[in-house]
């Protein structure tokens, strides 16, 4: 499996390090649940298909990527950096 | 209590007590070419947030050179500005004459750390220096994938290297690469190279420094 890293151009898996689903965002730690605090620590979908996760990009340039990957083939449909992903977020 | 000892500090090379001068493996004309290069003044800026622009003027104005955007390096007579991953360079001279002086001129605009005494760093030619490097680098290194002014942060043998390629020797018209470590490193980094050059025959430029 290669990434495309958006800094680096295409690289061999093994420099990038998994973190896993890119989709859970962190409540609000003071004025949540202990149950939905417990979902975003603890539970996570395991897709056959589609999956929106983080890489990191440890053997380079150090980015965070969000790389939306088929589980079944590794087929790479896009790969964004964290930091526009967030800025898109927010936007 | 014993008497309080006299220390006597001696600055060392990154390369001292690693690399020799004089040839090694298969004899004959050498396929690589391996030249130490120590002594450099090497920094790290990172621009401070929204700063990219005035860090970049600055640069120009100090010592006429751009930043890169993408990875690649740009130099001047004396400097080199490489591209360190978004929104990092590396900053090199050739020694450290004023160095200290144009660090402190640009630390407004950037958090820059002085990496002189932390990278080793080496130059390779010779007309088997692709093949050498293929035996580690995952990039492709071929002219058309990695022109002159290429940079690229990745690993060899699981050690992080900084390697970008700067003009052909002009004698030999052969490539030239230039490849930088974490000093703790420079250590292990030889043991590879060297072992996958020697088939080559390897040539080898200490500086004597250390
Ligand atoms: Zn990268």
């Amino acid at each position: 499996m290669r990434i495309t890293c958006p800094h680096c151009g295409a690289r061999d898996v093994q420099e990038f390090t998994y973190l896993g689903d890119a989709n859970p965002q962190r409540p609000e730690g003071m004025a949540t649940t202990e149950a939905a605090m417990h979902d975003y620590v603890y539970q996570r979908d395991n897709p056959a298909g589609r999956h929106r996760e983080l890489w990191y990009h440890s053997a380079g340039c150090h980015a965070w990527l969000v790389v939306t990957r088929d589980t079944r083939t590794h087929a790479i449909e896009t790969v964004e950096t964290a930091r526009a992903r967030a800025q898109g977020d927010a936007a | 209590m014993a008497d309080a000892a006299t220390i006597a500090w001696t600055p060392r090379g990154s390369w001292a007590g690693i690399l020799a001068s004089g040839e090694f493996g298969t004899a004959g004309q050498p396929g690589v070419t391996i030249e130490a290069r120590d002594g450099l003044g090497i920094a790290s800026l990172i621009a401070g947030d929204g700063r990219d622009e005035a860090l970049a003027q600055a640069l120009q104005g100090h010592i006429g050179l751009g930043l890169p955007l993408t990875p690649c390096i740009v130099s001047s007579a004396r400097h080199s500005l490489v591209w360190a991953g978004p929104d990092q360079w590396h900053l090199i001279a050739p020694d450290r004459n004023g160095f200290d002086e144009l660090l402190r001129d640009l630390a407004p605009l950037a958090a820059i750390s002085d990496q002189s005494d932390g990278r080793a760093a080496l130059r390779l030619s010779g007309p088997k220096v692709r093949d050498t490097l293929a035996k580690g680098c995952m990039l492709d290194l071929h002219p058309s994938a990695f022109p002159v002014g290429t940079a690229a942060l990745t690993s060899i043998a699981y050690m992080g290297v900084h390697l970008w390629r700067i003009a052909d020797d002009p004698a030999s018209g052969d490539a030239v690469f230039e490849i930088m470590v974490a000093r703790s490193m420079a250590g292990s980094f030889w043991s590879w190279l060297s072992a996958s050059a020697a088939e080559f025959g390897c040539k080898v430029t200490a500086t004597g420094r250390g």
